[in-house]
């Protein structure tokens, strides 16, 4: 046991804690929110932070996601914990094709590739009717009767997503950092800083590009299967539309590019401000959204948490 | 036969306006690298401009145009001035993420101000003729022949004139610029200026012509960029016919292919051009 581990075990403590002290649904929703961007914006920051390849297109791979775990569920009665990693694994299977095409282009144009990507998924989603529902989309009705310790599961409650959203939550930042250490981080961060230096000394560029964003992909797909069985309901304008990509972006560039922790402080941040917003105005979140993106980007473009994380090894190293 | 003359005759009018869009976003591309994701928000301004400009003050459209035209500079060099030349040099994506939260900003500010409902402009002259049995809306021919005035206004500005000149040299080379003394910091701030000035132009000229909604930004970036990828970014000529190939190809698409996928045809040209020939249909070659 290291003392680096020390916050990761509190962090976790603390996530199993909430439900047992609190009682308040309205607090756990927001929680469960709060997960769900978590992973959302991790799956954005492994290609958009690590890499630096920026996507406006990650709702593509969500909408792939929830699609593939509420058909599954719909119509072959799938249970959410098989479908939920299903509806990852399909959105890496998408990104494959996506990515091999997309990298063949650098910087701002491979940002609008992937603009270009999402925009032809969400025509799809709106047009392939027999297997989408088109603009109608799909709505959950029924949950399925399951027992889990000789203890029936109870839907109406917002605990079994909790531990749902808990356990996403903490395969993505457990991704991230692993990434982090791993080759790959490392081959991502050279690609970030120089691509064409990276390139002379080896590495594989297209294809450590492809491998990270499957495995964005997965996050992202698995978040919109959460997201699916948590509001029960699927739409091409509610998984699939830009402003949803855009937000991703947020969490990840406020939270803190490249960083481990920086999504859940990004997702933290996110969700107090809609949460904050919405009994004034109902779209009004999104113009702090703006506004936020640009103040972080143009005073403190490391992020949130790259910021602390900063000023907090800078008083280690004086002391 | 007659469908085919129909459909390309409103795509090349849709196209012209499409056009002056998308010079806009490659001048400003040109001269200071950076992609403008608000340029859409930009455009609707100009829309929501003409909008209210003829419910409060009965001006028409097209003669707001004197008005709104200048406003927009002044608008983009405040912007430049002000929030985006502290932030280039920081480096392509931080710009783009940058003008990405300027776009969510003033998409919603207007969204909140003037609610998304869909808003339609009538003019007493928004009738349709058919000369040689063609339909074209008055409107539209309209904004197309002022679009083509203001962008050969545009191109003699930039070809014969000292400041046209330093854009296009800046454009070319900012180091070698510099160097022949020429001031890209204003030439910079001009551009900017100039960019806006024409998303907003083009914004009253369709304004007629499309709905309105404040988010209408959204759905005219995407098509930008397809036109822009298409000529080649920062290619003047390119966006020109950028903007015209795409027109009639959406209108072209939507009569024989489907009505329902007319956005996604431009969307897969765009991708097709982007992996095969990124640097436009026209460009060199990198």
């Amino acid at each position: 046991m290291k003392r680096r581990h020390l916050p990761a075990l509190l962090g976790v403590a603390v996530l199993i804690a909430i439900p047992l002290s609190i009682r308040n649904s309205f607090f756990l929703h927001v929680c469960i929110l709060i997960l769900m961007w978590t992973v959302l914006g991790a799956a954005w920051n492994v290609l958009g932070g690590f890499a630096g390849q920026v996507s406006f297109g990650h709702a593509a791979l969500f909408a792939v996601g929830a699609y593939t775990t509420i058909i599954l569920y719909l119509k072959g009665g799938l249970a959410p914990w098989w479908g939920i990693p299903l509806g990852g694994l399909a959105a890496a299977l998408v990104s494959v094709p996506i990515g091999l095409l997309c990298f063949r282009l650098r910087g701002p144009y491979f940002a609008l590739a992937t603009l270009a990507v999402a925009e032809i998924v969400k025509l799809v989603a709106l047009n392939w009717e027999s297997v989408t529902a088109g603009s109608v989309g799909y709505l959950i009705t029924t949950l399925p009767s399951v027992r889990l310790f000789g203890l029936s599961v109870n839907w109406e409650a917002k605990t079994p997503f909790y531990a749902a959203a808990v356990a996403l939550a903490v395969v993505a930042l457990l991704t991230t950092g692993w990434l982090r250490n791993s080759r790959l981080g490392a081959y991502l961060v050279a690609i970030r800083e120089n691509e064409d230096a990276a390139e002379a000394v080896g590495i594989d560029t297209v294809r450590a590009k492809v491998v990270t964003l499957a495995l964005s992909a997965f996050l992202a797909g698995m978040g919109g299967g959460f997201y699916a069985f948590y509001f029960r309901y699927v739409d091409p304008d509610a998984v699939a539309g830009i402003g949803l990509s855009m937000e991703m972006v947020f969490i990840a560039v406020v939270g803190g590019l490249g960083t481990v922790g920086g999504p859940l402080i990004g997702a933290v941040f996110l969700t107090a401000v809609a949460e904050l917003v919405r009994d004034r105005f109902q779209m009004g979140h999104l113009i702090f959204y703006g506004l936020f993106m640009m103040l972080v980007i143009r005073f403190m473009p490391e992020g949130i948490w790259g910021r602390v994380r900063r000023l907090t090894a800078g008083a280690t190293a004086g002391a | 036969m007659e469908t085919f003359a129909q459909s390309l005759v409103s795509g090349v009018l849709t196209g012209a306006l499409y056009a002056m869009i998308g010079i806009g976003l490659t001048v400003v591309f040109g001269v200071m690298r950076i992609i403008n994701l608000a340029h859409g928000e930009m455009v609707m301004l100009g829309m929501f401009g003409a909008f209210w400009g003829q419910k409060l003050w009965k001006l028409d459209p097209f003669v707001s145009l004197l008005v709104w035209t200048p406003l927009m500079f002044v608008a983009g060099v405040l912007l430049y001035r002000l929030l985006l030349r502290k932030i280039i040099p920081g480096g392509e994506l931080n710009t783009l993420l940058y003008t990405a939260g300027l776009s969510l900003l003033v998409a919603n500010l207007a969204l909140l101000a003037w609610t998304g409902d869909y808003r339609t402009i009538s003019l007493s002259y928004g009738v349709t003729v058919r000369p040689f049995g063609i339909a074209i809306a008055v409107p539209l021919a309209i904004a197309f022949v002022l679009a083509i005035l203001i962008t050969v206004t545009l191109g003699l500005f930039l070809s014969r004139t000292n400041l046209g000149r330093a854009i296009r040299a800046t454009s070319q080379n900012p180091e070698a610029s510099v160097l022949m003394g020429i001031d890209v910091e204003r030439v910079a701030m001009v551009t900017f200026g100039l960019g806006t000035a024409l998303a907003g132009a083009a914004g009253v000229l369709l304004a007629p012509s499309l709905y309105l909604y404040p988010t209408v930004g959204e759905l005219l970036i995407v098509k930008c960029f397809v036109i822009v990828v298409l000529g080649g970014l920062g290619s003047v000529p390119g966006a020109i016919a950028g903007g015209i190939l795409l027109g009639v190809v959406e209108s072209l698409g939507a009569v024989y292919v489907s009505g329902a996928y007319k956005d996604g045809i431009g969307f897969v040209l765009f991708l097709a051009v982007l992996l095969y020939r990124p640097s436009g249909l026209f460009g060199a070659g990198r």
